[in-house]
């Protein structure tokens, strides 16, 4: 029991980590079943349209879902053009700020499918494979064998492999692979150095902020669960009495409109989350002096675990 | 114990991905087994209309299902007969059009899946457009083939044509390839289509994201509470009702609501800003049995959806 319980505490202190890394083993296995099972390369005309859309519109699909189920997209679009809201420019520069770090967060699960895709070859394979294609631009140094038609080069193994002495599509298409791999690790890499350079409060705040804000979150869930039930058995039993309903204080429409802005950090004041400041200054509005930091993304991303999706 | 709670929160968290990757999951292994079992390509001029009701009768019947399932159909017909301004309100003839588009969005979920899938397996187009006798489309598939292609077209799908075996594999790898785009194409139009439609609706919301997540706990409660007092006022209507019959005594009264409070409660949602109201039964203990003013609508649908059908 003990063992389990530190297992289940180490998932869900790394369940970023793990969470994208679910993401790209799911990827790669789906990958691998589609190549396997769903893919056949036509071999004639149809090759380079057939293999750039099994390489690119799954990639695209992707990263419209990470999209749809990122929570902190919700947090920021709900309510943005409602008639009371006027679709102004005043906050354009923050939706820029937290869209950025959205966007790398969906691009993981396209870029791991095109990577994986590309290390397989199949797809590469049968888009590279036209003769014009070849000749021009892949395989450089290449004599054009006479009575074959360089479209057949995925479905004929023979072809495939006199072709693959002077020049092989598998090969290239692994090594492009790998250097996607390489290359956006290293960008990874350098984001994240960035960002936690510019980040305004130090590493041991950090760590204590995270579990604040998981504390709170807890807590919300079971106020929220308890304040709805207590409304919701009001409601039902004067629904159903012929009485005058008791007075009953729910926080106002303005009260959680204040409350689901994406968080901004202030230098002056101490605040960990909107709920805080909301309480400690007040019932206050957020003021121009907050900035949105990308290391404190993981803020908005606490209370919304469920997209609007 | 408390791990396997834990786990347990973090699947009920995620419930709306995990069902719509199981329906994506039961119509991948449905469309299997049809396309095996049932599925029988006659090969002749009957492939044109035979592919295409397979293709799309399934589809047609997983609509009328949702439709059904759909708890908010019944909301909207029931009683429409006898009243028909309960659908058509005065100065509000597009309420009903909203909701019904609402309705038909939610339950072209499983059609389009079952689509996709069809296609993307090719079985039943590559019979359907192998019986298709438009001369363009014959031209454009039989370029650079035999003569034989032209009369024996229909007959690739079975394999029972006199064409050389590798003309006739490419045909049928073509027409493959061919669904597989269009399975592709219909995939990323339905993720785009959603997610701006989503992020429109979201957008034009008058709540905010986190009052959303505290109205969907609303919702559940009162459902629950709604059962709950259900079944005990009906139990105790019911044992009057029973006690006086069988020992001829007179009914004590037993307060109940109006038919007309029934059906004012019956009512679909419609959101008002300067309320704060949460459902229909709330704005009607709020405000009593007085006529409703309704304004336009926002996409509360679950507030409506989690009621009993």
């Amino acid at each position: 029991m003990e063992k389990l319980r530190t297992a289940m505490d180490f998932c869900i202190r790394h369940q970023k980590i793990l969470g994208y890394s679910i993401v790209s083993l799911l990827t790669a296995a789906s990958e691998y079943i589609f190549s396997s099972v769903a893919f056949k390369c036509p071999c004639n005309s149809w090759n380079t349209v057939y293999g750039c859309v099994f390489l690119l519109v799954p990639a695209f699909v992707l990263f419209l879902l990470g999209y749809m189920i990122n929570a902190r997209v919700w947090l920021l679009v709900t309510g943005r053009c409602s008639p009371e809201n006027q679709c102004s420019c005043d906050s354009c520069g923050n939706f820029r700020k937290v869209l950025m770090p959205v966007t790398a967060s969906a691009l993981v699960a396209p870029f791991t499918w095109i990577a994986v895709a590309l290390l397989s070859a199949s797809f590469y394979e049968c888009a590279a494979s036209r003769s014009s294609f070849i000749g021009k631009l892949v395989c450089r140094d290449i004599e054009k064998p006479v009575n074959a038609s360089l479209e057949k080069i995925p479905c004929d193994k023979e072809l495939s492999e006199e072709i693959g002495k002077f020049c092989s599509l598998q090969a290239q298409s692994q090594i492009a692979g790998w250097l996607l791999i390489a290359i956006i690790m290293t960008l990874a890499l350098i984001a994240t150095c960035f960002s936690r350079c510019f980040s305004p409060v130090s590493y041991f705040q950090l760590m204590f902020w995270k579990i604040y804000l998981k504390k709170e979150r807890e807590v919300f869930e079971i106020k929220a669960k308890d304040h709805a039930a207590k409304l919701a058995e009001r409601n039902v039993h004067f629904f159903f009495e012929p009485a005058d309903p008791a007075p009953f204080w729910t926080p106002r429409n303005e009260d959680w409109q204040k409350i689901s802005f994406p968080y901004g950090f202030n230098t002056k004041e101490q605040h960990y989350s909107m709920i805080h400041k909301y309480v400690n200054t007040n019932r206050g509005k957020a003021s121009s002096e907050d900035q949105i930091h990308t290391v404190l993304g993981f803020v908005d991303e606490a209370h919304a675990s469920e997209s609007g999706f | 114990m408390d791990g396997f709670q834990t786990m347990l929160k973090f699947f009920i968290n995620r419930r709306t991905a995990i069902g719509y990757s199981f329906m994506a999951l039961l119509t991948l292994g449905s469309e299997r087994v049809f396309s095996l079992v049932a599925f029988r390509c006659p090969c002749s001029n009957e492939n044109f209309r035979y592919g295409l009701v397979f293709l799309f009768s399934p589809a047609f019947v997983l609509l009328v299902i949702g439709y059904f399932l759909n708890s908010k159909t019944w909301k909207l017909f029931t009683g429409c007969w006898v009243n028909p301004r309960k659908i058509f309100p005065k100065g509000n003839i597009c309420h009903f059009f909203y909701i019904f588009g609402q309705i038909t969005l939610n339950a072209l979920v499983a059609p389009v899946m079952w689509l996709s899938v069809a296609l993307l397996n090719g079985t039943f187009y590559e019979c359907a457009m192998s019986g298709l006798r438009n001369p363009a489309y014959l031209d454009s598939i039989c370029r650079n083939k035999s003569v034989k292609c032209f009369e024996e077209l229909h007959k690739v799908a079975c394999g029972k044509s006199t064409m050389p075996f590798s003309e006739s594999e490419e045909l049928k790898l073509t027409l493959q390839a061919q669904s597989q785009i269009l399975g592709w194409c219909v995939i990323v139009t339905m993720a785009v289509l959603s997610l701006l439609t989503t992020c429109c609706a979201s957008c034009q919301s008058k709540v905010s994201h986190l009052q959303l997540m505290f109205w969907r706990v609303y919702a559940e409660k009162e459902k629950e509470q709604l059962e709950q007092t259900f079944q005990l006022y009906a139990t105790k209507l019911s044992e009057r009702n029973l006690k006086c019959f069988f020992e001829n005594k007179k009914p004590e009264v037993i307060p109940l609501p109006a038919f007309q409070a029934w059906e004012d409660a019956s009512q679909i949602y419609s959101f008002s800003s300067s309320k704060q109201h949460y459902s229909t039964i709330h704005r009607l203990v709020e405000e009593g049995q007085k006529e409703i003013n309704e304004e336009r609508e926002t996409t509360l649908e679950f507030v409506d959806r989690r009621e009993i059908p």
